[in-house]
């Protein structure tokens, strides 16, 4: 049996939460919102998009009704069972914050550190959907500056909802501030208050 | 910090949350359209060609500029939505490149329901702004409401012949922006208790900064004009700006700086009724390429709060004024396009 919910009345953001409350405990293919503005159905119909459900939306008088199907034959993707029903931030509340302090990697030779440091970058997705917020101080603030191989990687994982930020004291000081390509130029108060708030925090 | 005070999360007792409230714009154009308006030849700046903020020439080298804000609260903390609603209402005046110098305490107060106290500490918060600012406080109203809602009426000075207008773009001028976007998202998530204690800070943080620095380092290069992004959203904002000086403008959309975290909330639908009403009422002079995703052009039209100032600056000074605006603590100042001849009234987004 699907859901049906009636959010009439309900001013954003209640419809999207009544529906994630709803999907949380019966994460049915089939659900059914009745709804009585264009807002709330537009943010109905984006919700249930993102947990993968195929939306159709009608006007009935002066509601809408938004249906959302999901399973075989709708073209949900295979992975879909597993997707969490609020945001990947929220599940399970773990936040892992990436420190990165160097454009190397280790030491011994610089060389062989820059190149790990790079695959260790491209290789930071697979750290999804737990990576909250890679921040970059030092040297490593180089990485976020044009000129950089790893702009566009970096710019993936901004635009997947992963937090990039860059020390502004250190881009300063390297010169490169008006530089920067991806990314928030941030503070040490910003970067001590997400130590704070990550579960845990890696230091490269 | 002190957030709630006998549990009352201030986003819960009111419908919209920060200029995601304002009326729709549309329904402004309808209320106002055609009224006749008393005239007055010192009036340099009025309703008729609404911009920021009303100017009034009293000398050859004095006029008057006059703004005032008000709106319900877009975060739980009764202090922080003080100086945000202040840092706002403040912010009309440094975009017409005015010094702001009076205020008066504009309240609605639901004191049936609300413990008095927390009245106190938002218009503590709002001095504080207003002590920041330079400006004095001279006086306020106060009603009772069933909705809080907290604002300044502001009165600042302006050199007649240094007025900062939306109507002035010139093409080649590169366009400045200097604080992130997608406050109303995140004011819903926060509405929706989905956002981190790190985000509310951060926008917080944003949301009670001065509009102050940003405008009187801007007033030190070749600046033709100038706007806060508030309740339109950016691109309404700016669509004003393109429908005044019959320009237009390119945006590159990846240059706009935003906040990551809203991306997300934008996906998953928590976007504000206003949001809606700034992409109906002025989508139609907007042209998205096909690479700019649906949450970023959300995001774009998205409500702010207390957002940053926008500005035209002569081509050749943009750099400069980009890496001033750095230098002095406006972090996230970025160039996000330039002005145009071709096509004319447009708004390109790439």
């Amino acid at each position: 049996m699907g859901i049906e919910l009636d959010c009439r009345g309900m001013e954003c953001p209640a419809p999207v939460l009544q529906v994630r409350n709803a999907l949380e405990k019966d994460a049915s293919d089939t659900i059914t919102i009745l709804v009585d503005n264009e807002a709330a159905r537009q943010n109905v119909s984006r919700f249930l998009e993102y947990q993968n459900y195929r939306v159709d939306s009608e006007r009935c008088g002066s509601d809408y009704r938004v249906a959302g199907t999901r399973g075989e034959g709708v073209g949900t993707p295979e992975t879909a069972a597993s997707v969490p029903v609020i945001g990947e931030r929220q599940v399970g509340n773990k936040k892992i914050m990436v420190l990165i302090t160097s454009v190397h990697m280790g030491h011994g030779d610089d060389s062989l550190g820059d190149m790990l440091m790079f695959n260790y970058i491209k290789t930071l997705k697979e750290m999804r959907p737990y990576l909250w917020r890679v921040m970059f101080v030092n040297s490593g603030v180089s990485f976020t500056a044009e000129g950089s191989e790893a702009v566009p990687v970096l710019q993936e994982l901004a635009s997947a909802g992963v937090g990039i930020f860059a020390c502004g004291a250190c881009l300063a000081y390297f010169h490169i501030l008006d530089k920067i390509q991806v990314g928030q130029v941030t503070n040490m108060l910003e970067i001590v208050t997400s130590m704070q708030h990550a579960d845990s925090v890696v230091t490269v | 910090m002190i957030s709630t005070i006998n549990n009352i999360r201030l986003t819960q007792t009111v419908k919209g949350a920060g200029c995601a409230a304002k009326l729709a714009p549309g329904d402004l154009d309808r209320a106002l359209c055609g009224l006749d308006l008393p005239v007055d030849d010192n009036l340099l700046v009025g309703l008729e060609q609404a911009d920021d903020a009303g100017v009034y020439k009293i000398s050859d080298d004095l006029a008057l500029v006059q703004t005032i804000d008000f709106f319900p609260p877009m975060v739980d903390d009764p202090y922080a939505f003080g100086q945000i609603a202040a840092a706002n209402a403040l912010s009309d005046i440094y975009a017409m490149g005015g010094i702001p110098k009076t205020a008066m305490n504009v309240v609605a107060f639901p004191a049936k329901t609300m413990d008095i106290s927390i009245l106190r500490l938002i218009i503590e918060g709002g001095l504080n702004k207003m002590r920041e600012a330079g400006v004095v406080l001279v006086g306020g109203h106060t009603v009772e409401d069933s909705e809080l809602k907290y604002g300044l009426s502001v009165t600042g000075f302006i050199h007649p012949d240094r007025i900062l207008t939306k109507r002035c773009l010139l093409a080649g001028d590169c366009l400045v922006l200097t604080k992130p976007v997608g406050t109303g998202i995140i004011s819903t998530a926060i509405k929706a208790g989905l956002a981190g204690q790190a985000i509310i800070d951060t926008v917080t943080r944003n949301m009670a900064t001065l509009n102050r620095d940003a405008a009187s380092i801007m007033l030190g290069f070749t600046v033709h004009a100038c706007t806060d992004i508030t309740g339109f959203g950016f691109l309404g904002h700016l669509a004003e700006m393109v429908v005044y000086s019959g320009c237009g403008v390119r945006i590159k959309a990846a240059n706009v700086p935003l906040y990551p975290e809203s991306l997300e909330w934008a996906a998953m639908g928590l976007i504000p009724a206003g949001t809606y009403n700034n992409r109906s009422f002025r989508g139609a002079f907007v042209d998205f390429d096909m690479n700019v995703s649906q949450k970023v052009q959300d995001l774009l039209f998205d409500p702010q709060t207390s957002g940053g100032l926008l500005i035209a600056v002569a081509a050749r000074e943009a750099d400069m004024l980009v890496a001033a605006l750095h230098a002095n603590g406006v972090e996230s100042a970025a160039i996000v396009g330039e002005v145009v001849a071709e096509p004319a009234e447009r708004i390109i987004v790439e």
